[in-house]
């Protein structure tokens, strides 16, 4: 509104208010007007004749294109719709296609999967393989300075080749057992992959 | 009053119309690529841009009544373009411009076949593209009836994204308002209408919408009268103004089937809604969702928005913004809090 300090009567603020004041108003009528049955049931029944209207001049438009030989509006729709039946039996291929290669690239990647797996597992029975015979050869270095003197004068003379022989079963009594390395090569060549044996 | 002022503004008004700002307004100016097509409809890919942190992909179901545009109407207002900025790879599923052979298209064909399709599309590209990982899902977000046609799809198609938003989306249309109202099943002849013109006219939608709020037509003139001097306002008043007239014709068996069940039946809010002869239960869902409601929407009220929290199977949270229906999607706030959203 406008200031009672101003020298002048201040015309914009004034303009404002009204203005506002009846767009508040229109709005609340334009409302309650657009709520009304009446309207509504006129322009519904307006809408619907123009729809009637517009529908029975293409029915005309076709006829007469139709007597002229000329490709009307439904045989255009019809060919369209044709094209779009024709997409879309190629999407569903496009579908099938895509979720076989999904299917390939996971059985490619489980197939990779077991093979580094069944690698894994050979390396590691090698490595068992490899640490227990560096254990054996260890306690074989440790024993034998020791065994030497006790078995020596016990022991009957025999050929170089054979003095070996008493030595084994005190060296297995002392060294564990060592675990079967796993099914690794006689497995592996017949192609099926095994589970990781650690 | 200031006359010279007044006067001044109204000539370069003037001025301004005179230099046709609607037909050159540019939209949908953010870089980007098409990815799928299916009919009338595409599916575009925003990447991330260079150097930000690459974040969930996001699926964006836009408004199959209006042009997909309103999402990146101009640099610096546009949600695509502010998202992508930040790392998001946004795939928005334009639905295009139906043509007279797409009139029978039904709605089951759009939300069974079309949506998820683009959806499964977008998944696959982002997977590629190492924007997710083997198993990884998107979030969808859906606008106005993109986010209705969404929420129904997901709901028969479940493990398609892993959460879902929704922006100004009715789900409870007995409180659509003045468009509920005008929806009367005793008075609204939408059978007549779609066996006459086989498909609902983008000129009657328009129409209807602009006689939802008479007197903002005369409010957004009086505005740019006022404003004229602002270049971004006048800039951004033209880009609406095109985004507006280009209205998009609904298929007519698609929009027969969704005036049926979702304003004569309210279908959503209930559970019985069968839809080429299978049940459509939003009940049925699991997966979260949040609900954007704008304070000002004359077109999808709050409260027909929240019907989410009513209908939805899976946890729901909703969150109010400011800004009309078409205002909240300009919003420097909508970026933020979708961006919160995906990070959470």
């Amino acid at each position: 509104m406008s200031q009672p300090d101003a020298p002048f009567p201040d015309f914009k603020g004034l303009s404002d208010d009204l203005y506002q004041q009846w767009e508040r108003s229109m709005a609340t009528w334009w409302d309650q007007v657009l709520e009304s049955p009446a309207l509504l049931d006129a322009t519904n029944k307006s809408v619907s004749g123009m729809a009637h209207a517009r529908a029975r001049y293409e029915a005309q438009v076709d006829e007469q294109l139709l007597k002229l030989h000329l490709p009307t509006r439904a045989d255009i729709t019809r060919l369209g719709r044709i094209a779009g039946l024709l997409e879309k039996r190629l999407l569903e291929i496009e579908d099938v296609v895509l979720d076989i290669k999904d299917s390939l690239a996971n059985r490619d990647a489980a197939l990779a999967r077991v093979e580094r797996e069944t690698i894994q597992a050979r390396i590691e029975a090698a490595e068992t393989r490899l640490e227990l015979r560096a254990r054996l050869d260890a306690l074989q270095a440790q024993l034998q300075p020791q065994l030497q003197p006790q078995l020596q004068p016990q022991l009957p003379v025999q050929p170089a080749s054979a003095s070996d022989g008493p030595s084994q079963p005190l060296l297995q009594a002392a060294a564990p057992a060592p675990p079967e390395p796993g099914p690794a090569r006689p497995s592996s060549r017949s192609g099926k992959p095994h589970p990781k044996t650690s | 009053m200031n006359i010279a002022e007044e006067l001044e503004r109204s000539v370069e008004l003037g001025q301004f119309l005179a230099s046709r700002p609607v037909a050159r307004a540019r939209l949908g100016a953010t870089s980007h690529r098409v990815i799928h097509r299916q009919g009338s409809s595409a599916l575009r890919y925003f990447p991330p841009a260079r150097g930000a942190t690459v974040r969930q992909p996001l699926f964006i179901s836009t408004p199959l009544i209006n042009g997909w545009a309103i999402l990146d109407l101009l640099p610096g207002r546009s949600l695509v373009g502010a998202l992508s900025a930040v790392g998001v790879p946004v795939y928005l599923l334009d639905w295009g411009v139906p043509g007279a052979s797409d009139r029978g298209l039904s709605l089951g064909a759009l939300i069974d076949q079309r949506l998820p399709r683009a959806l499964s599309r977008a998944t696959r590209h982002a997977r590629a593209e190492g924007h997710l990982e083997a198993d990884g899902l998107p979030a969808a977000l859906g606008y106005c009836v993109g986010g209705t046609f969404l929420a129904m799809s997901l709901a028969r198609h479940p493990g398609l994204v892993d959460r879902m938003a929704l922006l100004a989306t009715p789900i409870d249309f007995s409180e659509g308002g003045l468009l509920n109202t005008w929806a009367d099943p005793e008075r609204f002849p939408v059978d007549a209408l779609i066996d006459d013109l086989g498909a609902f006219p983008k000129e009657l939608m328009r129409e209807a919408f602009a006689w939802l709020r008479p007197m903002a037509q005369l409010s957004k003139w009086r505005s740019l009268h006022a404003r004229i001097h602002e270049h971004r306002f006048a800039e951004t008043w033209a880009a609406l103004e095109r985004w507006s007239t280009e209205g998009v014709d609904f298929p007519g068996e698609a929009y027969r089937a969704y005036v049926h069940g979702c304003y004569f039946d309210n279908a959503l809010m209930g559970d019985s809604w069968m839809l080429d002869g299978r049940p459509l239960q939003l009940k049925a869902a699991t997966i979260p969702a949040r609900v954007f409601a704008a304070t000002g929407d004359h077109i999808c009220p709050p409260a027909a928005a929240n019907g989410l929290l009513a209908a939805w199977g899976g946890p729901v949270e909703a969150e109010l913004l400011q800004g009309g229906h078409v205002s909240v999607c300009l919003s420097a706030a909508l970026p933020a809090r979708l961006l919160s959203w995906i990070d959470a």
